[in-house]
């Protein structure tokens, strides 16, 4: 009787997000054909290639969350990783070039809290144009050409292995959602994001400082995502401007999928997490199966288009029956 | 005349079930052509759902609907206006960026061969209604009650023969509700039917000619207007009596608690007054009079520069809602949905939405304390939910509203403002409002508040302002002043 209330009770979160019912399809459909996808080597590979896209995903959580949405995060995320290795191919040490990496995120993400909360711009548009701001910045640097790293510490930071076998990658991205889930759950900034993406005025009218935090996750996303960016050029051991083309889009829409509210105040890095691995794990499924990668793009869409429609579907209901 | 059609809509049976809740249970009403029906009755008494199964929102799950003489099986939205049944909702449903003529002909140009058609057709309508708004001008730029003849207009132009309103009163002020109340007249000689939802009784009793009194999803009683009392009508409602709709007035009038002086705006002139400890100061005004205005820049939610404002005697800067918060004011907003309630926030989460910082340690939210704040004011203020982590979205209006007070309470406010307190909000719980509204006058506290319903002011109140055109016109003491010496001041 009561495993019958909490088996409902499970339905009812899980059916909630359609991102879980969809990686539940997946993980039952895998089992019928001969492939390696049920295997730990997998399912880490799995988690280590989408480790930077999350990463940047918790950062854009957060700035999503107030009621806003930073689509530069793919520029960010390119100047970092350029700067980082140009720092270190210059012979200076490597906490500088994450230093100095981090700090052109936080101030691009200065500009942009600036720009939406202070000037009170759209979003989506300034975003957009502030990553291609940074992508043209990039250009610049490197003369269009990737620059290689010629440290051999610094590519160690993201191609090592702790414990054996865990991706060096998967470890700080665990070590980073359980900061942004504790940060978002139990702080009062964490609680303060949420109101102000629910209902701006009402947070402000609260006594809430609306404008410093909101603009403050504008920061937090653009540092994230050069952070990211770093750990990506350590990865490839090179900076190239080419990187993070479609990063800016697919995180934020990825959040999306896992159910974080593009209206705000609603979701979380959980949701994000979640929303990304769905992407993920068709990739790495067609990859399995041996798919055609123009179809992969196709399928990707269909799955992105199905998830939403379905997620708006069910809300729509549970309107209806209010 | 044909048989059996002398009434426009007759409604048999009629049940409507909602998962755990039946909201209809065997409603039956039969409205006669060209009068004006009343439907009363508290928040959650399936008024609502009753409108939306008529205008084809809802499906009703049992029972039969008969209007204009043919039985309607199915209907949606728009076939529901094409019959001549038209809904004018609390919250209009204008679109304020285009004008008055598109809004009345929205979707349906061709049907007057172009825009100058449009709006010459749209010009007959008002003219009809006896109202002069340009229909070039934006429906963003009207005010409450001419948006309200634009959805009359609106209504009209589908040739409705019953047009439902639903609470159209809550917007407009006593000035703007007599406007209302000839055009109702001028639409029941036209033989248009009406249905008009309302909580204030006084209006039931000036237009309407049949009331049916509802609660708990059945009706419980139809009668001509002129048959009930006033006393009957709320017992009827709230299946209790109530002996008084006021608790006796508090008195406990101390020294000068906030003094604001000199506050000018382009809207404001001189505005300066004092509030004392354990007094109900009531604005009155015109909605636009810019009672609202006064205390959005008191609160320092909107910038004001140059006035004066001192807390006990001692000069304070108000700039921004979080000095008010920190000099202790608070505020609960005129509408709960847009500024008073973050409603995807569980009830919990709302309570404690302004005293956060205070149950933080380094950051963190102290859960256990949170809960613990959240269940004392649900307690105090019997807030009805079935758990501190309901969403806030599904309580009714008057436990939403007691959620905001409960935010500000935790805080023990000197200074309550309270715009509109029991807007939307039925005849017990307003009771319950007001009961609290002394407990906080009693414990030292100060209530400035604003309302558009005389009465509550009258009854609540230890001295009254009115307001006209941003400057303060007179003060009343409300248990020597009448009503129309009141709105005589507020009218200017």
């Amino acid at each position: 009787m009561s495993a019958n209330v909490s088996i409902n009770k499970v339905w009812k979160v899980i059916s909630k997000q359609k991102a879980v019912i969809a990686i539940f399809a997946m993980m039952i459909f895998m089992i019928f054909p001969q492939t390696t996808f049920y295997t730990a080597y997998n399912w880490l590979d799995m988690l280590r290639s989408t480790a930077i896209l999350e990463i940047v995903a918790f950062g854009v959580t957060v700035a999503v969350l107030c009621g806003g949405c930073d689509l530069s995060v793919g520029g960010t995320l390119c100047l970092g990783g350029i700067l980082a290795v140009m720092i270190v191919n210059n012979g200076y040490p490597i906490w500088l070039a994450f230093v100095v990496a981090l700090l052109s995120g936080a101030v691009v993400g200065f500009i942009n809290g600036f720009l939406v909360v202070h000037q009170k711009t759209e979003p989506f548009i300034i975003t957009l144009g502030m990553g291609m701001l940074l992508k043209g910045i990039c250009q610049q640097l490197t003369d269009a050409h990737p620059i290689t790293c010629t440290s051999l510490d610094f590519m160690q930071i993201s191609n090592r292995k702790f414990f054996g076998s865990i991706p060096s990658l998967v470890v700080y991205m665990a070590i980073l959602f359980v900061i942004f889930f504790c940060l978002l759950r139990f702080t009062s900034y964490g609680r303060n994001c949420y109101a102000i993406g629910g209902n701006y005025e009402v947070a402000k009218y609260s006594g809430i400082k609306v404008v410093p935090i909101k603009w403050s996750a504008f920061v937090i996303s653009g540092v994230t995502a050069t952070l990211a960016g770093v750990l990506l050029a350590s990865r490839m051991n090179t900076g190239s401007s080419v990187y993070g083309d479609s990063t800016g889009m697919l995180v934020n829409c990825g959040c999306v999928i896992g159910g974080t509210s593009f209206a705000g105040g609603v979701g979380g890095v959980v949701e994000s997490f979640i929303g990304l691995l769905v992407i993920q794990m068709l990739t790495n499924c067609m990859n399995q199966l041996g798919i055609d990668s123009y179809y992969q793009t196709l399928f990707e869409g269909i799955l992105i288009v199905l998830i939403i429609a379905g997620d708006c579907y069910g809300r729509k209901l549970k309107r209806e029956r209010v | 005349m044909e048989n059996a059609n002398d009434y426009i809509l007759e409604v048999k049976d009629i049940c409507k079930y909602f998962p755990g809740v039946k909201a209809l249970d065997h409603v039956s009403l039969s409205v006669p052509r060209g009068v004006v029906y009343g439907i009363v009755g508290e928040n959650g008494a399936g008024k609502s759902t009753l409108m939306k199964i008529l205008s084809g929102v809802y499906e009703k799950d049992e029972g039969t609907v008969i209007f204009n003489g043919e039985t309607i099986e199915h209907t949606t939205p728009i076939q529901a206006l094409e019959r001549g049944l038209s809904i004018i909702y609390q919250e209009f449903n204008l679109v304020n960026t285009m004008t008055v003529g598109e809004n009345i002909f929205l979707g349906r140009f061709s049907l007057n061969h172009g825009m100058r058609g449009t709006h010459k057709k749209a010009r007959e309508l008002l003219d009809s209604i006896g109202s002069s708004i340009n229909t070039n001008s934006l429906v963003g730029d009207l005010s409450a009650s001419e948006m309200q003849m634009v959805e009359i207009a609106k209504a009209l132009s589908f040739d409705s023969k019953l047009i439902i309103m639903d609470e159209p009163s809550s917007s407009l002020t006593s000035e703007e509700l007599k406007k209302l109340g000839i055009i109702i007249n001028q639409l029941r000689d036209r033989g248009v039917s009406v249905i008009y939802i309302s909580h204030k009784l006084d209006e039931i009793f000036e237009y309407c000619n049949i009331v049916a009194i509802m609660r708990d999803g059945c009706v419980i009683d139809v009668k001509p207007v002129e048959e009930l009392t006033r006393g009957e009508m709320i017992a009827k409602m709230v299946g209790r009596t109530i002996e008084n709709e006021y608790p006796p007035r508090a008195h406990f009038v101390g020294e000068p608690l906030l003094e604001v002086k000199n506050l000018n705006t382009r809207k404001l002139h001189n505005i300066s007054f004092t509030l004392h400890k354990g007094e109900i100061l009531g604005l009155v005004g015109l909605v636009g009079a810019g009672r609202t205005e006064i205390i959005r820049a008191v609160y320092g939610a909107d910038k004001v520069k140059g006035h004066e404002t001192l807390l006990e005697g001692k000069p304070v800067r108000v700039s921004s809602p979080k000095q008010a918060k920190k000099a202790g004011m608070a505020l609960v907003p005129e509408d709960r949905k847009r500024e008073g309630l973050i409603l995807p926030f569980s009830v919990q989460n709302n309570i404690t939405l302004a005293s956060l910082s205070d149950l933080t340690h380094h950051g963190v939210v102290d859960s256990s304390k949170e809960r613990e704040i959240a269940e004392r004011q649900i307690e105090a203020l019997g807030i009805k939910t079935p758990s501190p982590d309901t969403k806030v979205v599904s309580l009714s209006g008057g436990n939403q509203q007691k959620c905001i007070v409960g935010r500000w309470m935790e805080r023990d406010p000197k200074i309550l403002i309270m715009d509109e307190p029991t807007r939307g909000i039925d005849v017990g719980a307003k009771y319950e409002i007001y009961v609290l509204m002394n407990k906080i006058v009693e414990e030292g506290g100060a209530i400035i508040m604003i309302s558009s319903e005389l009465p509550e002011v009258l009854n609540m109140s230890n001295r009254v302002l009115t307001i006209c055109d941003g400057r303060i016109t007179g003060e009343f003491n409300p248990e020597e002043a009448s009503a129309t010496e009141i709105m005589d001041k507020a009218i200017g």
